[in-house]
């Protein structure tokens, strides 16, 4: 398979609750592959839920995921160097692992699967950090960085399995404006230069236009809108224009 | 109708005595499900790549030779104190087997459990706590779309280290315990035998299915205290008061089995 270019996301009917309160209930999401598909609702709506779901960290209690047609518990099941493409994910927390130093946080799934030889680990971690503006930053430990660098070596992290789906968890969350463009600027050129398939949850309005291919809205625990990015603002959807409106912004 | 000011209960916690005590009997089921998987995961995955024997070597120092002051410290004045205590009870008849009872508690039982209860209440909580910390943190989960198994990547070297660096410690703290017991007996003028007198005593007492039950318990403790952290580590919910609900529940599971399995080894013990 083509390394640079991504891979379709179909998600059909999914439902999952937690301790009899539904969470998702019936979400329908068709991500086109290489398409940054940007997931927007208020808090507690279950956009994270559904990003894990598709990361496969969760069991749906109903519904299908596929990945190129795919199913997805197929998909896991494969053990790591049987897979046909490789997915990665950018946690709200960057839940890089603190006793260790970035350079073996980036290349942690490199060096365990012993799919590269150490040089060449050496210039893929050199190279992923240098595109998150890290360059030489590999011998610091996660404490000694700050928020926004620790989500821009998360982000290295993901990059560095050269994966066809990114996943990204409220990537900009309590960043400052600056680096909340950095994070988008940064999103943009992996779709340029990567062309991998990219699913961002955020509430943050103003990236979703900014870097979105496509935006949908999620309430209630359904896909209430679909949207071309540019078109959100003429939605006549009246939860997305309430959101519209509650944020300021036209696109 | 609710009132928005209404408290809204959660359905887990409605229900009577009946409804708890099930409630309570399904979480205790579903912690040794959790427990099993923990084990027999890392029994599957025993290999001792070159990856794994760096982080257990990792763990085996930070459970094993971190711990060695404190074991110490508590095994010589375990040992003094059964010296102290034995001689004044011995005072009426003969101190003279004050050797063999200081050697088969400390190698039988006191060394064993104490040095359990050490490990649990040390290492046992770091383990619970980090693992803790990683869940509640994603970086379990971040290990997972790595496809990185967190049973072979983080449970495994501590399951290792744990299961070898408590039979080691058992046997430290036996000699340390039994020293402390000949401190106590050179300058205690209470106690009315020699050095010599009490070392005799105790070799002749001590054989070595004694130093190897000990041993044995030693093993098993390793198992259950490494296997409980990892278990409750592995299964934390919540933010920082989850990881300290966790790490308290380790410890007092470790406590509990570390006794209840003292138990069954010592009637195994006697019957074979």
């Amino acid at each position: 398979m083509d390394s640079t270019r991504g891979v379709s996301i179909e998600v059909s009917g999914l439902r999952k609750s937690f301790n009899g309160t539904p969470v998702l209930r019936g979400v329908d999401l068709r991500v086109a592959a290489g398409e940054i598909m940007v997931i927007v609702g208020g808090s507690g709506e279950g956009k994270s839920v559904l990003l894990r779901h598709i990361a496969g960290l969760e069991a749906p209690d109903a519904g299908t995921i596929r990945l190129n047609g795919m199913e997805l518990h197929e998909y896991l099941a494969l053990p790591p160097a049987a897979k046909p493409f490789r997915l990665s994910m950018v946690f709200q927390g960057a839940a890089l692992l603190n006793s260790l130093s970035v350079a073996d946080n980036v290349s942690l799934r490199l060096k365990e699967h012993r799919t590269h030889s150490r040089p060449e680990i050496q210039r893929i971690v050199a190279t992923c950090l240098e595109q998150v503006d890290l360059g030489g930053s590999e011998a610091k430990l996660p404490g000694e960085l700050s928020g926004g660098m620790r989500k821009r070596v998360a982000i290295a992290r993901a990059l560095a399995v050269e994966p066809q789906v990114i996943l990204y968890d409220e990537p900009t969350a309590d960043l400052d404006p600056i680096l909340t463009v950095q994070i988008g600027q940064l999103v943009k050129r992996i779709q340029d230069t990567r062309g991998a398939t990219q699913v961002i949850v955020a509430h943050d309005l103003a990236l979703a236009g900014e870097i979105g291919t496509h935006i949908a809205v999620l309430r209630d625990g359904r896909i209430v809108d679909y949207q071309p990015a540019r078109e959100l603002a003429r939605s006549d959807n009246p939860y997305t224009q309430e959101f519209l409106r509650a944020a300021n912004l036209k696109f | 109708m609710t009132s928005a000011t209404e408290t809204i209960e959660h359905p887990q916690h409605r229900g009577g005595v009946l409804a708890r005590l099930g409630r309570a009997i399904l979480e205790i089921l579903q912690i040794i499900g959790e427990g099993a998987f923990v084990f027999f995961g890392a029994l599957r995955r025993l290999r001792l790549t070159v990856r794994t024997w760096e982080r257990m070597m990792g763990q085996l120092v930070r459970i094993g030779t971190d711990t060695l002051p404190l074991a110490f410290l508590v095994s010589l004045f375990v040992g003094m104190v059964l010296v102290i205590q034995a001689a004044d009870q011995l005072q009426q008849y003969t101190q003279a087997i004050l050797g063999s009872i200081v050697g088969l508690a400390m190698t039988k039982e006191l060394g064993p459990v104490i040095m359990g209860f050490l490990i649990a209440g040390r290492a046992g909580s770091a383990i619970a706590a980090e693992l803790g910390s990683m869940t509640v943190n994603d970086e379990i989960n971040a290990l997972k779309t790595m496809d990185i198994d967190p049973i072979q990547f983080l449970v495994v070297p501590r399951f290792i280290a744990m299961t070898l660096a408590l039979p080691m410690l058992i046997l430290y703290a036996d000699v340390i315990g039994i020293s402390g017991g000949a401190i106590v007996v050179s300058f205690d003028p209470a106690v009315k035998i020699s050095v010599y007198q009490y070392l005799d005593n105790l070799t002749q007492w001590i054989n070595m299915q004694d130093v190897v039950v000990g041993l044995v318990k030693g093993l098993v403790f390793g198992i259950i205290v490494s296997v409980i952290s990892c278990t409750f580590g592995l299964r934390t919910k919540g933010g920082a008061e989850g990881v300290a609900v966790s790490t308290t529940a380790a410890v007092v599971w470790s406590f509990v089995l570390i006794i209840i399995f003292d138990y069954i080894i010592v009637r195994l013990a006697i019957l074979f």
